[in-house]
């Protein structure tokens, strides 16, 4: 079996870097690892989603469409982007609430969805959905938003979203990056009701 | 960001990125040079060698452009060095002409190019282009892995082929490859060699007749046998007895395999030039149907449809007539395709499909970063000119102002056409016509454009967007930066002093964070006759931003003043992404602003200000 993660938001959020940890905490596991970090113009402030999958005999780089297990998105409006990859009676949502109004939504006069009707844009597409203000709340407490995507994993399995261990996640993060590990550990922990 | 595990044990298993297993498999051979130049998806492989070139010891740089940079790789090869050059496709273009004749003459030393292609064009636009073609054209072998461990492996092999037979290899990959992830089981870095000697050989260096058509001779035979002695690259898998076969290469054999299919004969080409006449046969004269799953062109489809006439007529064989030649596929589009062939099911999505249709979402485009200096550049430049000009793009993250609300990019086509075409442009038409070009792009291929431009004489402005970095390939040095790849001060060398040499007479270097002093310019050099550069200088603010940040520094901060009545349409006109508006009123996002200051130049004075300290990021 393939536990299929897609993670998505807009660049400079950590995408790439929350895809590591993920990758890597999933390869301490022993389990296999594929998957695929686009870079292009993602520091730009462009979409970009990447795509972590992990068990046994995994193959394709992409998950296939419907086929993701959960989606954990950085901005509200990207996760809603993904749904191609999600599918009703499979997959979970973890999502950040922190909005990243595009330029081009009043220079195009188009709308940014409400909090409300993203909810409403994601339910069908959604076994469970989590939402939760990480980047705000990191804000608050550690004075930089940009804590909320390793305080999303941290959501993510505590709510049972994603089945890796506490320990693997908490030592990838201190592989990856030493520097920042306590404001790491904290913001991961910030959620989590331990279970392993 | 730097991933440790690249120099992690042997023996260990770790997670990388296609482009990191290259250089594993690179370190592993013993490689001694590297030289690059930026593109992605290769990107990553000059990253990383940059990141560990003076921990493991071996040499790298940054070289101008890939022409360059494979020219100092052959001379390494050809001195017994191991050396490694990476590109895009559109960077084997450039270093073509140089490519051919290396592979003519040979190498002592191993000498791998890896080419990424960028089919569906994830961060190229320019063209879609197969680079599997260049292999036929120049009999050059090809290596293509299918994920990351092959990578690393196949890039020890294409070392230990090109120096058994003394020939240059490729190691072609497509962005699902450069930048997948996977797990890859190490084996030991060896020791790299990094001395050489260059022993002349006439017989051997001179493509001249009649030596010339005795290197093509031999190069057909050093292809023949390669063509023979690695077939092993190649594999068949499933039961032999089966009559239907999949045959494919590079990332459509992992989509294969993804569909678990029962009862199919699946084929993975690792060596798609020379394609292994011997293998084809084996593989295809049981079958009774065969579909060939390849990206882009119908390279191996081609190769297999000759054979098939010979060893097994009545074979039915499918590819581009059901799958498409252009794009990149997947195991969704392949499922969706081979289902009525090979009689499997599809999954239901039409209610999804529904759901999806209902979705309406902002669209969401790359933009330049908050405080990015080509912004204000663009926007001090159709200030004074207005918006009747024709806009000469070129290849860099300026690019971007082809977008509203700028527009000012009316042909993007090569790095440094810009140049060449507003040179023929101008020689034909009265209209005023404006090259945007960054530096990095300059000393790729501007200069030679701007020297038959300063010859010839046409009256143009020629604006150089000097950010100081190649900054859309990930912020890479270039001769006018002052450091090297490894981190090493060097001595700039600098455009505006290039143009005057050129006999340029009126050259200005501006700082592009100063609108005044922009627009002042702009509208003197309008004035001049013949060719003017404008040096737009100003440092790309995402590096600023990560200099800052090791430094432990902050931006100030601006925002709009409370009480502010007056009209600030003129922001919608420069498109800071940190400016967002509520109904008529804008406000700055505090945690995107990255403190260039320009929008309060280009607002009613005392609009918008540095905000009170305490309040910096
Ligand atoms: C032949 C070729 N090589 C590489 C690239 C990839 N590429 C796209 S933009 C770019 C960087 C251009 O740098 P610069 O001109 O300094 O502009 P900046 O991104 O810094 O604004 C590169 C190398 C390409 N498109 N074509
Ligand atoms: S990376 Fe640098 S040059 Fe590119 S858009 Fe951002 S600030 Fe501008
Ligand atoms: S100072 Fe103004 S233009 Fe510059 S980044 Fe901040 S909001 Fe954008």
């Amino acid at each position: 079996m393939t536990f299929n993660v897609l993670l998505c938001g807009v660049g400079g959020e950590g995408v790439l870097f929350t895809s590591v940890i993920i990758a890597r905490a999933a390869n301490l596991e022993g389990y296999e690892v594929r998957g695929t970090q686009l870079h292009g113009l993602a520091q730009r402030g462009g979409q970009i989603p990447t795509h972590i999958r992990f068990g046994k005999g995994v193959f394709s780089p992409t998950i296939p469409r419907g086929e993701a297990d959960l989606i954990l998105a950085l901005e509200p409006v990207e996760a809603a982007r993904e749904c191609y990859f999600a599918d009703k009676k499979r997959t979970g949502f973890v999502i950040d609430t922190y909005p990243i109004i595009p330029v081009y939504t009043s220079l195009l006069k188009e709308r940014y969805p409400s909090p409300e009707e993203i909810r409403k844009m994601i339910a069908p597409f959604a076994k469970k959905a989590v939402f939760v203000d990480a980047s705000n709340i990191c804000k608050e407490k550690f004075g930089d938003p940009i804590y909320g995507n390793v305080m999303a994993i941290g959501v993510a399995i505590s709510s049972g979203l994603l089945p890796l261990k506490q320990s693997s996640v908490e030592k990838s993060l201190r592989y990856t990056a030493p520097k920042y590990w306590e404001q790491n550990l904290k913001a991961f922990r910030m959620d989590l009701k331990f279970r392993d | 960001m730097e991933n440790p595990d690249i120099l992690e044990k042997a023996g260990k298993k770790v997670v990388l990125l296609g482009n990191e297993a290259i250089v594993r498999g690179a370190l592993e051979a013993g490689l001694g040079f590297s030289a690059c130049y930026p593109g992605t998806p290769s990107s990553e492989v000059g990253l990383t060698f940059a990141d560990i070139a003076k921990k493991v010891g071996f040499y790298f740089e940054w070289s101008t452009n890939e022409k360059v940079a494979f020219e100092a790789c052959a001379g390494a090869a050809f001195c017994g060095v191991r050396a490694l050059t990476a590109m895009k496709h559109f960077g084997l273009n450039v270093a073509t002409d140089s490519v051919f004749p290396v592979a003519y003459v040979g190498v002592h030393g191993g000498l791998v190019i890896n080419v990424a292609d960028d089919p569906f064009g994830h961060s190229s636009g320019q063209s879609e282009e197969d680079t599997r073609r260049f292999a036929r054209v120049g009999n050059i072998p090809m290596l293509e892995p299918s994920n990351t461990q092959e990578c690393k492996d196949f890039t020890m092999i294409a070392f230990e082929m090109s120096e058994r037979y003394e020939i240059p290899v490729f190691l072609r990959t497509t962005t699902m490859v450069s930048h997948s992830a996977g797990t890859v089981k190490l084996g030991p870095v060896r020791k790299p060699k990094i001395r050489g000697k260059f022993v002349k050989n006439f017989e051997r260096y001179y493509c001249i007749r009649p030596i010339l058509q005795k290197m093509h001779e031999n190069i057909l035979k050093k292809i023949d046998r390669i063509e023979r002695d690695y077939a092993r690259l190649n594999k068949a898998e499933g039961d032999p007895k089966s009559k239907k076969g999949i045959l494919a290469n590079g990332v459509s054999y992992q989509y294969a395999k993804e569909l678990d299919l029962k009862n199919v004969r699946i084929g993975k080409l690792g060596l798609t030039y020379p394609i292994s006449r011997k293998f084809i046969i084996d593989f295809i004269k049981n079958l009774n149907t065969l579909i060939v799953l390849e990206e882009l062109e119908p390279v191996i489809e081609d190769f297999v449809r000759g054979v098939a006439k010979d060893v097994n007529p009545k074979l039915k064989i499918y590819g581009k007539d059901i799958l498409p030649r252009v794009s990149e596929y997947s195991t969704e589009l392949i499922r969706e395709r081979i289902a009525p062939i090979l009689k499997i099911k599809k999954p239901d999505f039409s209610e999804q499909e529904r759901e999806l249709k209902k979705l309406k979402l902002p669209t969401r485009k790359a933009v330049m970063c908050p405080g990015c200096p080509h912004r204000s550049t663009f926007y001090a430049v159709k200030k004074v000119l207005g918006e009747n000009v024709v806009w000469a793009g070129d290849i860099g993250c300026y690019l971007l102002g082809i977008f509203k609300p700028f527009e000012m990019q009316d042909f993007i086509l090569s790095m440094g056409a810009s140049l060449g075409v507003t040179h023929g442009i101008r020689k034909v038409s009265d209209q005023k016509v404006v090259v945007f070009i960054g530096d990095s792009t300059f000393f790729h291929a501007g200069m030679p454009g701007l020297a038959n431009m300063k010859y010839n004489d046409p009256k143009v402005l020629v604006v150089v967007m000097d950010n100081n970095i190649t900054a859309m390939t990930g912020h890479q040095p270039h001769p006018g930066t002052g450091f090297s790849a490894v981190g090493e001060p060097k001595e700039p060398i600098k455009i505006e002093d290039i143009a005057k040499s050129f006999g340029i007479k009126n050259v200005r270097v501006v700082n592009a964070f100063n609108q005044k002093e922009l627009q002042a310019t702009v509208k003197e050099l309008d004035s001049k006759p013949g060719v003017s550069v404008l040096v737009s200088r100003g440092m790309c603010r995402l590096l600023m931003k990560k200099m800052l940040k090791k430094q432990g520094r902050k931006f100030p901060l601006f925002q709009i003043e409370p009480g502010e009545k007056r009209n600030l349409g003129l922001l919608d006109k420069f498109a800071c992404p940190a400016i967002m508006k509520r109904g008529n009123r804008y406000y700055i996002n505090p945690d995107m602003c990255w403190g260039c200051s320009v929008c309060s130049q280009i607002c009613p004075p005392g609009a918008i200000k540095p905000a009170a300290k305490g309040e910096e990021k």
